[in-house]
């Protein structure tokens, strides 16, 4: 935190103070840019059409899960590969809750995001013990436990036909379009990015990072490894819980089959490209994995007619540009795009003088 | 100076309003394919049959001059991103009617397409798609704005039955015969589930508790064992044909001796040359004319074929035939529409429901008669049981029998 809030700090800017120090915004600049993003999202609706408001809306939903992703592999350095599948069970909680009890939608994502923690909780135990290739093929266990119990549990999901998913609604208020769902979205990303970003300035975020940086001295310290590990898994669940429930929600219709190892692992991907352990770089990664697969749509839609080859393979061109992507990000930036923006920011901080 | 800036906002008023024009008599259509995925052995020929199709009626004049406006989108046969793809159409497409695959995203789209008015024509032959009322006693919610082409999956299940019954009685054999099926704990082979062992059971058939396989294609050896072991006489493969293949060249291997049998999207002119000897006999469900049939709509047929194969010498899947016909019925039901008036989803569900014993016009011994009624989306009750056998290279299909399924009206969405 602090060696990236120097680097955005506007000479003459000094800090004497403790609560200075920890602010969310390192620059009274940047404050005001973030308020008038929101601003401006909020204002989207107006000006954007359905398809990018889409695209926005998926930004959201999925960014939401991938924060969570980045609190349990970012931050605390666990590793799980079945973040999807609690994706998953967020948005069958959340449309089993509706359907069932009744409940308006507006309480059934918060609390899917509840019931997601508790089965994270019960996948954690075994990651408060365990770690790296093992903890790994632990957590790839929970995803195709819980896959299976996706197509099995009709009482909870229908079973292999899926669930259907009633609209957002306040007051009988129906956020049935991508314009009123936009604000649902941007409701919960402000909300939950506000608790992500706060929650590493605490005493338990500053826990994670150091269960992270080195688990024996952590422990040394007094840390209890075992605590945190589980309820990093925890807060990581919940995330996605709220996510899964935002996505089941906005399709009206949830399916076992959406929530596969691919989709874990494209949350990995998203974390990577975003940058481990930065939370505004999870929304660039988000972002970047989300419309990736759409330009490579309207690249083949430029060279490719109707029922020709490359419209047949696009589906596979699709995918491979995202594993080409995450190759790629590997290789060359591997701290990913958070950390490219910083090197931008201070390339122009300093410049023309960059010694 | 000045006339040229009239003359170049004319200009561009005229392109403005030809474009909206243009716009204005096009007719949006959907198209969601199967090209990738566990489905895409049988959902490539059957979504080229519609590419085709469409193409070729946009070069013959259309619909009454109207072009068909379509999008062809790889779906992969996940059901979300259909359900994604459908929410992305609505808001730019507009289509008043769309070309569909599966049975999941289908049956998950049914309350969608309802409340926008959007006819759908689905590769889903699904017996819950039928009752557009929703007054079926085992029918799971009204589908209103559903049609397909081709028995639905439940009666073709229990004509093959039926066909099972005559043929347990004519190899003389007495008892009880033992019925099984097999499929993916998928919405697909899961559709005929219940209804096709009901009517089983009501035929004098031991019904058998059901066994699951992979509708990816993988080795099916275990599953054959369990097959052999509980001495099921029939056998129904629930799944697609690239499945069906690896399960049957396993259980020729085991030494099943069950007889198969299986839907219309089980079996196809290339899962008899893949599986060789070890598919001989099986018995299947064939909805259209075969490539090879000389009837009068064949002539159109190879026009259509010719839209992406203008050398005409590929060799059409029974797949792609019916997908021609299926484009072709909603066609004839877009003209229908026009003739009311205007060619919106609505009008396009009323031209479907006043046709009988229907068959569309240039495909004429390719497509079966349909009727559809208001009240009634079972399109078709003929069943027509094929058999085939490999002999080295080629192969040989054979009608084994056109069975004639009740049309019970408690078996309305089952």
């Amino acid at each position: 935190m602090s060696s990236s809030a120097h680097a955005r700090m506007n000479c003459g800017e000094f800090r004497s103070t403790y609560i200075q120090d920890t602010t969310i915004f390192p620059t009274p600049l940047a404050r005001r840019t973030a308020i008038a993003a929101v601003i401006f999202l909020l204002l989207a609706p107006t000006f954007l059409n359905s398809y990018f408001l889409n695209l926005g809306i998926q930004v959201g939903y999925y960014g939401i899960a991938a924060l969570g992703l980045n609190i349990v592999v970012g931050f605390t350095g666990q590793i799980s590969l079945g973040h999807a599948a609690f994706f998953g069970f967020g948005a069958f909680a959340s449309a089993w809750l509706n359907n069932v009890t009744g409940l308006p939608v507006f309480f059934c994502i918060p609390l899917a995001g509840v019931m997601t923690m508790a089965v994270g909780l019960i996948v954690g135990i075994p990651a408060g013990r365990i770690k790296g290739l093992y903890l790994a093929i632990a957590t790839l266990a929970s995803q195709y436990i819980l896959e299976d119990f996706f197509s099995r549990a009709d009482w909870f999901t229908g079973g292999a036909y899926g669930a259907m998913a009633n609209p957002f609604s306040i007051f009988g208020f129906e956020f049935n379009n991508d314009q009123r769902y936009w604000y649902v979205v941007l409701f919960y990303v402000v909300l939950m990015f506000l608790f992500g970003t706060n929650l590493l300035r605490t005493r338990d975020g500053r826990a994670f990072i150091a269960v992270r940086d080195h688990y024996l001295s952590a422990e040394i310290m007094g840390i209890n490894l075992t605590k945190y590990r589980i309820l990093s898994f925890g807060i990581s669940s919940f995330y996605a819980g709220v996510g899964g429930a935002l996505f089941g929600h906005y399709l009206g219709f949830v399916s076992a089959e959406g929530f596969t190892l691919l989709l874990s692992i494209q949350f990995l991907g998203m974390i990577i490209i975003g940058g481990m352990g930065s939370v505004q770089g999870t929304l660039m990664g988000t972002a970047f994995m989300v419309l990736l697969p759409e330009l490579m749509e309207g690249g083949v839609g430029l060279f490719g007619h109707g029922s020709s080859g490359l419209m047949q393979a696009l589906a596979y061109i699709k995918e491979m540009s995202i594993g080409l992507a995450i190759i790629l990000f590997l290789i060359f930036e591997p701290d990913g795009l958070a950390h490219r923006w910083k090197m931008i920011k201070a390339y122009w901080k300093l410049y023309p003088f960059s010694y | 100076m000045r006339k040229s800036i009239i003359l170049g906002s004319l200009l561009v008023a005229s392109l403005a309003f030809a474009g909206s024009a243009l716009a204005a008599d096009t007719i949006p259509v959907g198209h969601l394919a199967a090209y990738t995925g566990p489905t895409s052995g049988v959902g490539i020929p059957f979504g080229n049959g519609i590419d085709d199709a469409l193409a070729y009626i946009n070069k013959h004049g259309g619909i009454n001059g109207k072009q068909i406006k379509y999008k062809t989108v790889d779906y992969s046969y996940n059901a979300p991103r259909a359900v994604a793809t459908y929410k992305k159409w609505m808001s730019s497409l507009k289509p008043v009617a769309i070309q569909g695959w599966g049975t999941a995203d289908t049956e998950a789209l049914v309350k969608f397409i309802a409340k926008d008015k959007v006819a759908y024509i689905s590769a889903s032959y699904s017996g819950h798609l039928t009752d557009p009322t929703g007054k079926g006693p085992k029918s799971k919610s009204a589908a209103p704005y559903n049609f397909f082409y081709g028995p639905s999956y439940s009666d073709a299940c229990r004509g093959l039955v039926q066909w099972a019954a005559d043929d347990w009685k004519a190899k003389g054999k007495s008892g009880k015969p033992k019925f099984i099926h097999m499929g993916d704990n998928h919405p697909y082979p899961n559709a005929p589930k219940a209804a096709c062992a009901a009517y089983a059971k009501e035929l004098g058939f031991e019904v058998l508790p059901s066994i699951v396989y992979s509708l990816k294609p993988a080795d099916a050896k275990a599953q054959c064992l369990s097959l052999k072991d509980s001495g099921a006489n029939y056998a129904y493969l629930a799944n697609t044909s690239s499945s069906n293949i690896s399960l049957l060249k396993s259980c020729s291997t085991v030494g099943v001796k069950t007889q198969f049998l299986t839907n219309i999207w089980g079996w196809d002119e290339n899962s008899i040359k893949a599986t060789g000897a070890a598919g001989d006999g099986i018995a299947w469900v064939v909805g259209a004319a075969t490539w090879k049939d000389d009837a009068p709509g064949m002539k159109t047929l190879r026009e259509v074929s010719k839209m992406s194969d203008p050398s005409g010498k590929k060799s059409r899947m029974l797949h792609y035939i019916r997908g021609v016909c299926g484009t072709f019925l909603m066609k004839e039901a877009m003209l229908k529409a026009d003739a009311m008036g205007a060619i919106t989803g609505e009008n396009i569900k009323k031209g479907f429901e006043s046709m009988r014993n229907f068959v569309p016009a240039g495909l004429e011994g390719v497509c079966s008669p349909s009727t559809w009624t208001a009240e009634d989306h079972r399109g078709m009750n003929l069943v027509n049981v094929y058999t085939s056998k490999y002999n080295g290279g080629d192969f040989k299909m054979t009608k084994l029998a056109t069975v004639e399924v009740p049309r019970r009206p408690e078996w309305l969405g089952w």
